[in-house]
C-alpha cells in the first residue's frame, strides 16, 4: 500500500488479555502493524464464549475475539524457552509500542520489557494499577465497575446498583489507553526517549463519572442512582405503544420543554394544564420523586398510542430531545446508520460467512481507516513476522 | 509532572458542554495550547450547570466546567456578532486543530464550515462531533448523552432482569467513548499531517463512536441472531456474579466467580460445607441452574458484614470482589486511589482549592499534574496580543464593537 496512514510503519507488540484489546485494535485500524504474541495454546481471550445463548453455545465462541482483534497479526512464541525469549526480545526491540496486561504468573514482564534496548512506549494495563493495596486483587468487569464508582450511579433508588452492559470497563480502559499511548509515542519519536504508562481500569472508570466527583467535593452531596433530586422528571425512558422512548425536556433545554407543551396543546391533551402549574417551573422541585412519578404517568398516557417511529418523527420536527430506545437488534435498520453505510461486512472463516460489524468510530476525510483483515488465526503470521525479525527459528 | 509532549500544537476550540471539552482537555494536560472560544452572553452550559463552589452560582464557580477545562486559555468572543469572524479567522490561521461539538450546520452558519476554514488554513485538522453525524435523515435530531445511550442499545441493555430499560445513571457516552475516540483521531490526524503536510476532517458521529463500545453485543447478535435479554448484574456464563447487599446503609459488594476454583474458595470463606460438597454446584453450568440458591447463600453471608470485610476476605482467596463505591468513598476512603495519588488539588481564584481526578494513569511513575481551568475571558487580550499580534487600540475597538466579551 502506497497510501500513507497515520500509524504506517509503527510496530506494536500486543500482549493484552482483556482491558487493552480494543486499544491495540484502534492503532491497527489506522495502519499500525499490531502483533499479538501468543503462547502455543493461544491467548486467553480466544475461547471467550458469546454472551448470548447461554453457556453451552460453543458455536459463537470467538465472536468477541473477532471484533477486538480485527486487523491484528498473530504469532506463537513460547516465552518459557530460552530461544522463545530471545525471539521475543528481538521483536520488542523492533517495536515502537508494547501494550501489555501482565498476568499473575508474569511478575517480571514489565521489567523485562523496559530492559530491552532502544526507545519505545511501554503501556501496562491492569485493573487497579501496578502498585498499591489493590494491585494484587483479582479483577473483573463487574468488580471494577463497582470499585470505580459507576455502578453506584446506575439503577433505581433503594435497589441493587447496576453495572453497565457489554464489558464497558474494557472499552473505557482501552480508550484512555489508546489516547495516552498515542501521545506518549508522539513524544518518544520527537525526543528519542522512552515512556512507561501504568494505566488503571479503576481510575479510568472513576475518571468517567460525569460531575459526581465535583458535586461531592464542592457541594458535599453524594450522587446516587436514580438521579433523585438531580435529574429532571422528564429525563428517563418511557413506555410507548411499541417499546420505549427516551425523553429529556428539563427547563435547561427550554426548546425541548416548550416544544413538548406545544405538541400536547395541539393534540388537546388534558394533562397539559397540570404541567403549566407553577411547580413545573421550578427546577429543583421537578427533580423530586413525586414529580417524577407524576410526569411518568402523565407522559406515558400521552404516548400510549404512539409508536417509536412516530415519536422519533415528532422529535425531529418539533426539536424535542427524544429518541427511541433501540434494541441491539434494531441498530442495523436505523435509517441514519443505513444512510451513512456505517456497518461493515467482515468475513469470519470459522463461520463460513460474512458478518456485520460496527464501522469506523470516526469518519476521516483521508482514506486511512480500513479493515484489512479479520482477526488472525493462531500463529497465522509466524513466517511473515519471524522471517523478518529473527533467524532464530527454533522458537517454539 | 507537567508534560510538554504536545507543546507547539494549538487548538481553536469551539467545543462546549461535556464530551467535546473533555476531549480537548487531554491535549492541554499534555502541553498543547487550547484556546477555548466561548461567549459570555451565551456561555458554555456546564459553566451555568454546576455544581458550584458551596452551592453558590457563579460563571467561574462550576466544578463541572473546571473538571473539563484544565489548562485551557479562555478567549471570550461573541460568535453571534458578525464582526467577530475576522478575529476568529485570525485565530484559526494560527491553529493546528479546530474543534466543535455543535449540531450539523452550526459551524457553517457561523462561517466556520470545513470548506471555509480550509480556504484560509489549508492544512487544518477539523474535528466535528455532532451526535448522529453530519449528514443523513436523522442528522438534525437533538440529543444529550443519554439520547446516545438510547439509540445505541446501551440504555436497552442496562436494567433489571425481567423489567424495562433504565440506562446508565450518567450521560455515559460523553465521558469516555466519544471524547477519547475523538482524542485518538486527532492524534492520528496530527501524525498524518506530520508525514504528508495534509490536514483532514474528522466527522465523529457520537452514535457511531458509541456503537463501537457496544461492539461485543452487536457482533454477537449479528452472528447468533439472538439478542441477550437484560440480566441485571448476572452473567450468562458465571455464577455467582452479582452485587450483594451488605450490612449498613446502602452498602453493597460485587462478587464474581469466574472459575470453579474460585467457587471452592468462596464456599470456604463463607463457611458453607453443604454448598462446597454439593457436586451439582461444582461447575458454572450447575450453579447457573440453581442460581437462586447460590445467590441466597452468598447474600445471607454478605448481609451481616460490611462491604470492606466482604471484599477483603474474598480477595484474600483470589475471588474477584469489590465494594460498590460512591464518590465519597472514592475520594475519602479508597486506599488504592489514595496510594496512587489519584486525587489532586488545584487552586482556583474563585473556587479555591478543589480536588480533581488525575488523568487515569501514571506516566513514568508520576502523575500528570493539572493546571487550573480559566476564568471566562481570562486570556482574551493576551491571546489577541501575543498570538495574533493585535495592537492595544485594535483590541479596544473590538471590545467596543462587542466582539470581545
Amino acid at each position: 500500500m502506497s497510501q500513507v496512514r497515520p500509524y504506517g510503519g509503527t510496530r506494536i507488540i500486543d500482549l493484552t488479555r482483556e482491558l487493552g484489546l480494543y486499544a491495540a485494535r484502534l492503532f491497527a485500524d489506522l495502519g499500525a502493524e499490531v502483533i499479538r504474541i501468543e503462547p502455543p495454546q493461544g491467548g486467553p481471550d480466544r475461547p471467550v464464549p458469546a454472551a448470548t445463548g447461554g453457556s453451552e453455545q460453543a458455536t459463537a465462541t470467538g465472536v468477541q475475539f473477532a471484533f477486538l482483534n480485527l486487523n491484528k497479526k498473530s504469532i506463537v512464541i513460547d516465552r518459557k524457552t530460552p530461544s522463545g525469549r530471545a525471539v521475543f526480545e528481538d521483536l520488542v526491540a523492533s517495536a515502537q509500542i508494547v501494550i501489555c496486561e501482565p498476568g499473575p504468573d508474569e511478575p517480571d514482564l514489565v521489567a523485562e520489557l523496559i530492559a530491552v534496548p532502544g526507545h519505545r512506549v511501554v503501556t501496562v494495563v491492569s485493573y487497579f494499577g501496578t502498585d498499591g493495596p489493590y494491585s494484587g486483587f483479582t479483577g473483573s468487569d463487574l468488580v471494577v465497575q463497582a470499585l470505580g464508582g459507576i455502578a453506584y450511579l446506575s439503577g433505581e433508588p433503594g435497589r441493587t446498583p447496576l453495572a453497565l452492559p457489554a464489558r464497558q470497563s474494557l472499552f473505557v480502559t482501552s480508550l484512555y489507553t489508546a489516547a495516552a499511548t498515542a501521545i506518549a509515542l508522539w513524544d518518544s519519536e520527537r525526543s528519542g526517549g522512552s515512556h512507561v504508562l501504568d494505566i488503571s481500569a479503576q481510575e479510568c472508570i472513576a475518571h468517567s463519572l460525569q460531575n459526581a466527583v465535583q458535586v461531592y467535593d464542592l457541594e458535599n452531596r453524594i450522587l446516587a442512582r436514580g438521579g433523585e433530586g438531580i435529574r429532571d422528571a422528564t429525563e428517563s425512558a418511557f413506555t410507548c405503544k411499541d417499546g420505549y422512548v427516551f425523553l429529556a425536556a428539563p427547563l435547561a433545554l427550554s426548546a425541548s420543554w416548550s416544544g413538548l407543551l406545544k405538541w400536547m396543546e395541539e393534540e388537546g391533551f388534558d394533562g397539559l394544564a397540570r404541567l403549566r402549574e407553577p411547580d413545573w417551573a421550578d427546577r429543583p422541585t421537578r427533580a423530586q420523586a413525586p414529580m417524577r412519578a407524576e410526569f411518568r404517568a402523565l407522559f406515558e398516557r400521552f404516548i400510549a398510542d404512539k409508536t417509536k417511529a412516530e415519536l422519533g418523527a415528532e422529535a425531529l420536527r418539533r426539536k424535542i430531545v427524544m429518541a427511541p430506545v433501540s434494541r441491539i437488534a434494531d441498530l442495523h435498520t436505523d435509517p441514519q446508520l443505513v444512510f451513512r453505510r456505517y456497518f461493515q461486512k467482515v468475513a469470519m472463516p470459522g463461520l463460513g460467512r460474512e458478518v456485520s460489524f460496527p464501522g469506523a468510530p470516526y469518519r476521516l476525510s483521508e482514506p486511512v481507516w480500513r479493515i484489512d483483515r479479520g482477526a488472525p488465526a493462531l500463529g497465522e503470521h509466524d513466517e511473515d513476522i519471524l522471517g523478518r525479525a529473527s533467524s532464530k527459528i527454533a522458537h517454539r | 509532572m507537567q508534560p510538554d509532549f504536545l507543546k507547539g500544537i494549538r487548538f481553536a476550540d469551539f467545543t462546549w458542554a461535556g464530551a467535546g471539552p473533555f476531549s480537548t482537555k487531554l491535549f492541554s494536560d499534555f502541553g498543547a495550547e487550547i484556546l477555548k472560544i466561548e461567549g459570555v452572553s451565551r456561555p458554555d452550559p456546564v459553566r451555568v450547570g454546576g455544581p458550584f463552589k458551596d452551592g453558590v452560582y457563579g460563571i467561574n464557580r462550576s466544578g463541572y466546567f473546571a473538571s473539563r477545562n484544565t489548562g485551557k486559555r479562555s478567549v471570550a468572543i461573541n460568535l453571534k456578532n458578525g464582526q467577530s469572524r475576522e478575529t476568529l479567522y485570525d485565530i484559526i490561521r494560527q491553529s493546528d486543530v479546530i474543534s466543535n461539538n455543535f449540531g450539523p450546520g452550526a459551524m457553517e452558519r457561523l462561517g466556520f464550515g470545513y470548506e471555509d476554514v480550509k480556504a484560509i488554513k489549508p492544512d487544518i485538522i477539523y474535528l466535528a462531533m455532532p451526535m448522529y453525524g453530519e449528514d443523513g435523515p436523522l442528522a438534525n435530531l437533538l440529543g444529550v448523552g443519554m439520547t446516545i445511550s438510547a439509540v445505541t442499545g446501551l440504555m436497552w441493555q442496562t436494567g433489571y432482569e425481567g423489567e424495562g430499560p433504565i440506562g446508565p445513571g450518567t450521560h455515559f457516552p460523553d465521558h469516555a467513548a466519544n471524547p477519547y475516540h475523538a482524542a485518538f483521531a486527532v492524534m492520528a490526524a496530527l501524525r498524518y499531517k506530520r508525514a504528508t503536510g495534509k490536514g483532514m476532517k474528522i466527522d465523529l458521529s457520537q452514535v457511531e463512536s458509541t456503537i463501537n463500545c457496544m461492539g461485543l453485543a452487536y457482533v454477537e447478535h449479528a452472528v447468533t441472531g439472538v439478542e441477550r435479554e437484560r440480566l441485571g448484574n448476572r452473567s450468562p456464563h458465571f455464577a455467582p456474579h452479582n452485587i450483594f447487599r451488605c450490612a449498613g446503609e446502602d452498602e453493597w459488594c460485587a462478587i464474581t466467580v469466574l472459575k470453579d476454583s474460585q467457587w471452592a474458595a468462596l464456599c470456604e470463606v463463607i463457611g458453607d460445607r453443604e454448598l462446597a460438597s454439593d457436586p451439582t454446584l461444582a461447575t458454572a453450568k450447575g450453579r447457573l441452574a440453581q442460581i437462586e440458591r447460590v445467590e441466597a447463600a452468598v447474600a445471607a453471608w454478605t448481609a451481616a458484614r460490611d462491604p470492606v470485610s466482604v471484599m477483603q476476605a474474598l480477595q484474600a482467596r483470589g475471588v474477584p470482589a469489590g465494594l460498590v463505591a460512591s464518590c465519597r468513598y472514592l475520594m475519602d476512603e479508597d486506599p488504592q486511589l489514595r496510594h496512587r495519588g489519584y486525587w489532586q488539588t488545584v487552586d482556583h481564584p474563585e473556587i479555591g482549592e478543589a480536588r480533581f481526578t488525575s488523568p487515569p494513569f501514571l506516566l513514568d511513575g508520576e502523575r500528570v499534574s493539572l493546571k487550573r481551568p480559566p476564568l471566562i475571558g481570562e486570556h482574551t487580550e493576551e491571546v489577541l496580543a501575543e498570538v495574533l499580534g493585535y495592537a492595544p487600540e485594535r483590541i479596544s475597538a473590538l471590545r467596543a464593537e462587542g466582539v470581545l466579551e
